[in-house]
């Protein structure tokens, strides 16, 4: 086939059409409102149609006001407990269920990840008829077994609604991360191990000079995700907790402030604010998790 | 000529492309009719006005009015953001108490709904409805909605279980006398006389609107630490907290269901719309249950409260407002609608003259055949006024964290300092509230 100047032309800017629906609607919905919510960051407005010039205000406001500290201290909370909990049980489950001689390994896995598959909103939904004092699941098995009284108000005491959110989480995403944690373990040589084995190292030397550098990359991984995802928490306290941040704002997360801020009470510059401190925040956080692991200077990274 | 270079699944991939979009650019649906769109956010509302409508449309012909039942989050956060980005919103809306305030943060200009002030005034309907129930829906001494209930509160008791305790409903007449009743009766763990919640404002509010405080003043300045707040917070919390406690809560829906079936809380605040979920939520207790008026201060005192509310206003942006407004007014004050609507929802008009009709006299037997329509009816002229702000459900949650902290406090310390600490706490999330609406420019 003779190629004219138009299909010459055509094989130069091609791809450049093709990537172009692409590229428009990442301008528009992802680079444009990146930029937008900056600019947004330094008004106090009523609606994008009303707005007052306030500088830094919003965030020198941010760093007086209650409600932002209390995100702040629950959010943070809430992170260190998927780190320290939820991770270290991951891992415990990924290694029990790599193990051959436990049978019915794979029903196991499955079962461990499935509540990943249903979503926040459902488990959620879930969660909150189990903690239903009196008569809920959670409250008669405790009252049965240990004699725990009844009418324990898991999602009604300022006390237990963070304990009764990382419950949650935990039956939702141990399964999950574990998953990626069978997967660095299958990765590990076995020769290593016998290794090890030869120069008469026990398991538990062998988990921390075997296995824990091996699935080191993964690990990293799954930490960093873990906490952007716990920094990101959103659906499962606003659903869990009826729509609200539960008593003495127990259960407010920093996405929720900013939700709050945004859409209920419609400053979307305060509600910017916010967005921006959390990016901030989550980035520094991450690049120091990254440094700590040693992720950032490609060590099997 | 030339093949596309592509292949031909490609070509026809662009193809289809191009003529979808200039289809959808192009292709405009044109409507014959006027249509009115309306909004609610309560089932029982959206059921009964789906039988007024036809009577609407049979009296203006060509024009259609679509109800939509739209979850009541969804239509406050959908209509704040339609109103913000000017998109296309419905005709009618209805909007409930506690969220109408937020519709009036901007500059009074930019308020999203009509202001209805005139129309109000003109037809009479300021002195024909109870005009403590405009309030909520005013802003700057505006009218932007029109109220579709009074919702005075009475108290639903368990009168079988009461009875079998040897407790004369009708002898009760101040809270120091239903507290005495409370502390005999009471079984810690097992039975409370009243649902009380200790870290939810919808029972202390109750109280409060009783005293005549709220929320906020007339002015619309945060008032929740005043005199009468702190008087309701220190005579509410000993009834939840602390060993000598009268009420608990479990929750709501199926569980309040138990709850009162198995008689773990004997009575309950009862605004007019709890009482018809009350009969459809827990049918078995017809004829055990009965209403009584709440308890008064002192003798001789208001005996009664306000619990909810709905405003229907009519949006900026319809292209019909005069009709928008007959509408409003078909749905709101047709007496033989209301009259029926009532048997329906149990809810109580805000026209004065709709309550004399049959309806309102007649005995219910789930509530022991009392005539729960002129019960109510006599309650509503004494029913308080409630003062909205855009900061509203600011202000609820932080009266609600000042709830919480006194409980605690009060749960570790007894009477010991009590007051003073609820008098603090009360201040602290007051000057929250005030710290935050100091920022909006547009007061």
């Amino acid at each position: 086939m003779k190629e004219t100047s138009f299909f010459r032309l055509q094989h130069r800017y091609a791809p450049y059409l093709f990537v172009s629906p692409f590229l428009f609607l990442f301008s528009v919905f992802g680079v444009y409102p990146i930029f937008k919510s900056l600019q947004l960051s330094l008004y106090i407005t009523n609606g994008p149609r009303d707005h007052v010039f306030v500088g830094l205000g919003n965030f020198q406001f941010l760093l007086r006001d209650p409600d932002f500290h209390t995100a702040v201290w629950n959010t943070i909370v809430f992170a260190l407990c998927s780190v320290f909990l939820q991770l270290p049980l991951s891992l415990g489950l990924a290694i029990l269920l790599s193990q051959k001689w436990l049978k019915g390994r794979a029903f196991f896995r499955l079962a461990f990840f499935c509540p990943q598959l249903v979503g926040q909103a459902f488990v959620a939904v879930l969660f909150g008829v189990l903690f239903v004092p009196k008569f809920g699941l959670i409250n008669q098995t405790l009252f049965s077994v240990f004699g725990i009284p009844d009418d324990t108000k898991w999602l009604q005491n300022p006390s237990l609604v963070m304990p009764a959110l990382v419950l949650t989480s935990l039956w939702m995403y141990v399964g999950f991360n574990m998953i990626y944690f069978l997967a660095a373990l299958q990765g590990v040589d076995l020769e290593l191990y016998e290794a090890a084995k030869v120069d008469g190292a026990n398991s538990r030397q062998q988990f921390f000079a075997v296995t824990l550098p091996g699935i080191r990359p993964v690990a990293v991984f799954v930490l960093v995700t873990a906490t952007i995802g716990s920094f990101q928490l959103f659906e499962l306290p606003y659903i869990l907790l009826n729509n609200s941040a539960g008593p003495n704002k127990s259960g407010l997360t920093l996405v929720m402030y900013l939700f709050q801020t945004g859409f209920v009470t419609g400053d979307l510059g305060y509600a910017s604010a916010v967005g921006w401190t959390l990016a901030i925040g989550v980035l520094v956080i991450s690049l120091i998790q990254m440094r700590i692991t040693g992720a950032w200077k490609g060590e099997n990274a | 000529m030339p093949s596309f270079p592509y292949g031909k699944a490609a070509f026809s991939f662009v193809i289809m492309a191009l003529i979808s979009g200039l289809f959808v650019t192009f292709h405009r649906v044109e409507s014959r009719k006027t249509t009115l769109t309306m909004w609610t956010f309560a089932e029982t509302h959206y059921a009964a006005y789906r039988k007024a409508i036809p009577s609407f449309e049979a009296a203006h012909p060509g024009v259609t009015v679509k109800v939509e039942h739209v979850n009541g989050q969804a239509v406050t956060s959908r209509l704040q953001a339609a109103f913000h980005a000017n998109l296309n919103v419905p005709d009618v809306v209805e909007v409930e108490i506690s969220s109408a305030g937020s519709f009036f943060r901007g500059p009074l200009e930019h308020v999203g709904f009509l202001d209805l002030t005139d129309r109000v005034k003109q037809s009479g309907l300021w002195d024909k409805m109870i005009q403590a129930r405009f309030a909520p829906y005013m802003t700057h001494g505006r009218i932007f909605g029109l109220p579709h209930d009074v919702h005075p509160v009475m108290l639903a008791c368990r009168r079988d279980l009461l009875e079998k305790a040897g407790v004369d409903m009708n002898r009760i007449e101040t809270w120091d006398d239903f507290i005495k009743i409370g502390r005999k009766v009471t079984i810690p763990g097992k039975q409370y006389l009243l649902e009380l919640s200790d870290s939810g404002t919808d029972n202390i509010e109750v109280m409060l609107f009783q005293r005549g405080g709220g929320y906020f003043d007339p002015q619309g300045k945060c008032s929740f630490d005043n005199e009468i707040a702190v008087q309701t917070m220190l005579f509410y919390v000993p009834l939840v907290a602390g060993k000598d406690k009268i009420g608990s809560t479990l929750g709501a829906n199926q569980i309040l269901t138990q709850a009162v079936e198995q008689g773990y809380m004997l009575c309950l605040f009862a605004p007019d719309w709890r009482t018809k979920g009350l009969e459809q939520d827990i049918p078995r207790m017809s004829g055990n249950m009965a209403l009584m008026p709440l308890p008064a201060l002192k003798p001789g005192g208001l005996r009664t409260s306000t619990w909810g509310g709905t405003m229907l206003g009519i949006t900026k942006k319809s292209e019909h407002p005069d009709l928008a407004w007959e509408l409003a007014q078909h749905l709101y004050l047709d007496k033989p609608q209301l009259a029926e609507r009532f048997r329906d929802t149990n809810i109580l008009p805000c026209l004065r003259e709709a309550w004399n009709q049959a309806a309102f006299q007649e005995p219910r037997p789930y509530w022991s055949n009392q005539k729960l329509g002129a019960m109510y009816a006599e309650l509503a002229p004494q029913v308080p006024f409630q003062y909205s702000s855009p900061y509203i459900v600011t202000a609820k949650a932080k009266f609600g964290e000042a709830l919480v902290s006194c409980v605690q406090y009060y749960n570790a310390n007894g009477e010991s300092g009590f007051e003073e600490y609820a008098r603090k706490r009360l201040k602290q999330s007051a000057n929250e509230v005030r710290n935050l609406s100091a920022r909006n420019p547009y007061q």
